[in-house]
């Protein structure tokens, strides 16, 4: 497969150099603009598949590049970088074009989720039964086999088994588990996320020989045949 | 008088703000002299006209009268006359020059019979007016200036010479008023010159007036200056002022005390804040330096990393929780209030907690439901809080009990666990950010001492209310109180009902 060529706009060179590291070891080619006319340069000369844009930059900033991208018909998926958080300039990035928003600080690997979401967006539709070595989900009629044997699963713990599932062999973070299983945007303080992936290992990987979900320490969980 | 006027306000100006675009209201000292000085003035002016008046008819009349009478006088003379000549009127008629005159025309010649010396001069027969008809004999003279300036008042009236023999003639009689007119005018003058000399003098009283009485003002504004943000004293004193500025005071003390609160809270928030940031910088800094004092395993590094992103993990969540709470203060938390069962939402809470409460063997369950007019996601955020408290401080075996109560007019949910309690002392501090009753708690029990405050900041944004009670060793009872207002979720619902669903 050829690798996809992503741009970075980002003045802060560490920030810069950690998404390039993060990113290029993800299977992605990296350039990296740090200034805002350069980055637009860039932008709408090559040919990327996506951008990621920082919004406070010098001379130029990212809503001003997005304008003028999207107004010179470069219909690249952006993904904003910001620190600020306010509603209005979530809205306003939304609103001018912008594909996904993140507020800094972010968690990497939510980045790299964020960023194949977006480049997946509208190319498969969703499965109906997940696999991953003998483990089978079926989203249709909420049911999990593994090895051939059925796995009685709370729907809770469906839900959460799907969500690793669908982003099988890479890593998903605590905040997006909390907020796709159970809704929640905000920080609930503790690691409250073990206790209920505890229970799901119980099920899923106890019984059986190979385990399938990891622990990423700090990050999340993961879903892979080891 | 208005020059003055504008001199007083003109150091009154200097000292405020420079000139914005808008006009400014006039100083205060300006006004009021100005309404004083227009009053005053438009008093003496009616005064004075009145005056004026009074006097220029009384002698109007006056003079009316005296030749009224010497008309009549000189006709019933006339009528006992016997005719002929020029020497008619030497009886009737002062022959040396008077202050009246008087004339005799024959009626149907129109030639002069006899007048008063130096009467032919000014006074023509012609200037006078026709006498009233059946021998009537006029009330008012006309008045008539010549062209040298004299003022005249003239009448004139038929008569008869000679009742025996009848002659008929006009009789004309004239006063000199030039002295009446002269002293109204010097009148005239007089009052204007009293009229103007006491509005100027008004003005004056009004200004030094005013300006006294608004010294006050000034004081006040010089204390308030020696107010600094650094020292919040003095305090104005409400008793030190007039009754008018009492309030002010008061108002200005009120504000000041209120300040001062914030400006501690702030410092100390921050001085908290602070504080708690060494703790996760100390742990990173001491990992990495450790790690870094010599050559390990690639494990050993990976674990060291590990432990560093769970401080980071915790840091941003410090500083979003934070970012929450300076928002909300400031009310830019938007609310999206609509109506939903509470029960479900604490399910969920309920659900998301279970596992961790099973192992800790501890209960949670919910009693009771209600419609909720309220931010879902933010109540949400606060059960969660609740619960998440609740669990730290309850031991195995316990419970966690969540309550729905729905009073009038207010729904309440009530978060009961049987955990350690919290002591008295620290029962009104709780919902204050960083405050933390067990200041030893290890900080890996989850927080830095945020969640009730943001309980507490979700409950402000609804305009409703969080206690807590609690006996130390049985447990604790935080309640949620939001007002509902019938009229309030209802007009929601409508709205909501109008909007297309997303």
């Amino acid at each position: 497969m050829v690798s996809m060529r992503l741009l970075i706009i980002e003045d802060e060179k560490k920030t810069a150099a950690h998404l390039k590291k993060g990113l290029s070891e993800n299977g992605f080619t990296v350039d990296v603009a740090y200034d805002g006319s350069e980055g637009s340069q860039l932008a709408s000369a090559g040919a990327y598949a996506l951008i990621v844009l920082d919004v406070m930059l010098p001379r130029q900033d990212g809503w001003a590049i997005l304008g003028q991208l999207r107004g010179g018909g470069v219909m690249t998926p952006v993904l904003f970088l910001t620190a600020r958080d306010r509603v209005e300039d979530r809205v306003k990035g939304l609103e001018m074009g912008a594909d996904d928003y993140l507020v800094k600080p972010y968690a990497f690997s939510e980045l790299l989720a964020r960023v194949r979401t977006i480049l997946r967006r509208g190319s498969s539709a969703q499965q109906e039964v997940l696999r991953m070595a003998d483990l089978e989900i079926d989203t249709r009629r909420h049911k999990v086999t593994r090895a051939g044997r059925n796995l009685h699963l709370t729907r809770r713990e469906f839900v959460l088994l799907s969500c690793l599932a669908r982003s099988a062999g890479e890593v998903v973070s605590r905040t997006r588990i909390v907020e796709e299983v159970w809704d929640i945007n905000f920080d609930t303080g503790t690691n409250i996320v073990e206790a209920t992936m505890r229970r799901l290992r119980a099920k899923v990987d106890d019984p059986f020989e190979k385990p399938l979900i990891h622990n990423v320490r700090g990050i999340g969980y993961v879903l892979e045949s080891r | 008088m208005f020059a003055a006027l504008a001199m007083c306000s003109s150091p009154v100006k200097s000292e405020a703000t420079p000139a914005r675009s808008q006009r400014r209201p006039w100083s205060l000292v300006a006004r009021l002299a100005v309404f004083y000085t227009l009053a005053t003035t438009a008093l003496l002016l009616v005064t004075m006209a009145v005056l004026y008046g009074v006097v220029v008819r009384y002698s109007d009349a006056n003079d009316n009268l005296f030749l009224n009478d010497k008309l009549r006088a000189v006709r019933a003379d006339l009528a006992v006359k016997k005719t002929n000549g020029g020497e008619l009127l030497v009886e009737e008629v002062a022959s040396e020059p008077s202050d009246y005159f008087v004339r005799v025309l024959d009626r149907r010649t129109g030639k002069v019979l006899a007048e008063s010396p130096e009467m032919g001069k000014w006074l023509w027969p012609s200037v006078f007016p026709a006498p009233p008809p059946n021998g009537h004999i006029p009330e008012e003279g006309s008045e008539y200036k010549t062209s040298a300036g004299k003022w005249f008042l003239l009448m004139s009236a038929f008569a008869e010479i000679d009742r025996m023999m009848p002659r008929p003639v006009v009789l004309q009689i004239a006063q000199d008023r030039s002295d009446d007119k002269a002293f109204a005018d010097f009148f005239r003058n007089l009052l204007l010159a009293v009229l103007v000399g006491g509005a100027g003098c008004s003005a004056a009283v009004a200004l030094l007036v005013a300006r006294r009485a608004l010294r006050p003002l000034e004081q006040m504004v010089a204390a308030m200056k020696r107010v600094q943000a650094s020292y919040l004293q003095p305090r104005l004193n409400r008793d030190r002022w007039p009754k008018e500025l009492d309030s002010l005071a008061a108002a200005f003390d009120e504000m000041l005390a209120r300040l001062k609160e914030s400006f501690e809270r702030l410092s100390a928030f921050s001085a908290d804040l602070a504080h708690e940031l060494r703790t996760p910088i100390q742990n990173l800094r001491g990992e990495a330096e450790v790690a870094l004092t010599r050559t390990r395993t690639a494990d050993e590094y990976r674990e060291v990393i590990e432990l560093s992103i769970e401080e980071y993990q915790g840091l941003a969540n410090m500083i979003d929780n934070l970012l929450f709470l300076a928002r909300a203060e400031n009310s830019e938390t938007p609310l999206n209030r609509l109506t939903f069962k509470i029960g479900p939402e604490i399910d969920i809470i309920l659900d998301f907690y279970d596992a961790a409460a099973r192992e800790q063997n501890i209960g949670l369950s919910r009693q009771g439901d209600a419609d909720l007019y309220a931010d879902a996601m933010l109540v949400r955020r606060a059960l969660s809080n609740l619960v998440s408290n609740a669990l730290q401080h309850t031991s195995a075996g316990g419970q966690v009990l969540l309550t729905v109560k729905q009073a009038n007019g207010s729904v309440e949910i009530h978060a009961q666990d049987t955990g350690s309690g919290i002591g008295p002392e620290h029962l009104p501090r709780i919902f204050n950010r960083f405050y933390r009753a067990d200041a030893a708690r290890s900080s890996n029990s989850g927080g830095v001492g945020l969640g009730l405050a943001i309980v507490k900041s979700i409950m402000d944004l609804h305009g409703g209310s969080v206690t807590a009670e609690s006996k130390p060793g049985e447990g604790t009872i935080i309640t949620l109180r939001f007002i509902q207002s019938e009229q309030m979720s209802r007009s929601d619902q409508h709205r909501t009902n109008l909007q297309p669903l997303v």
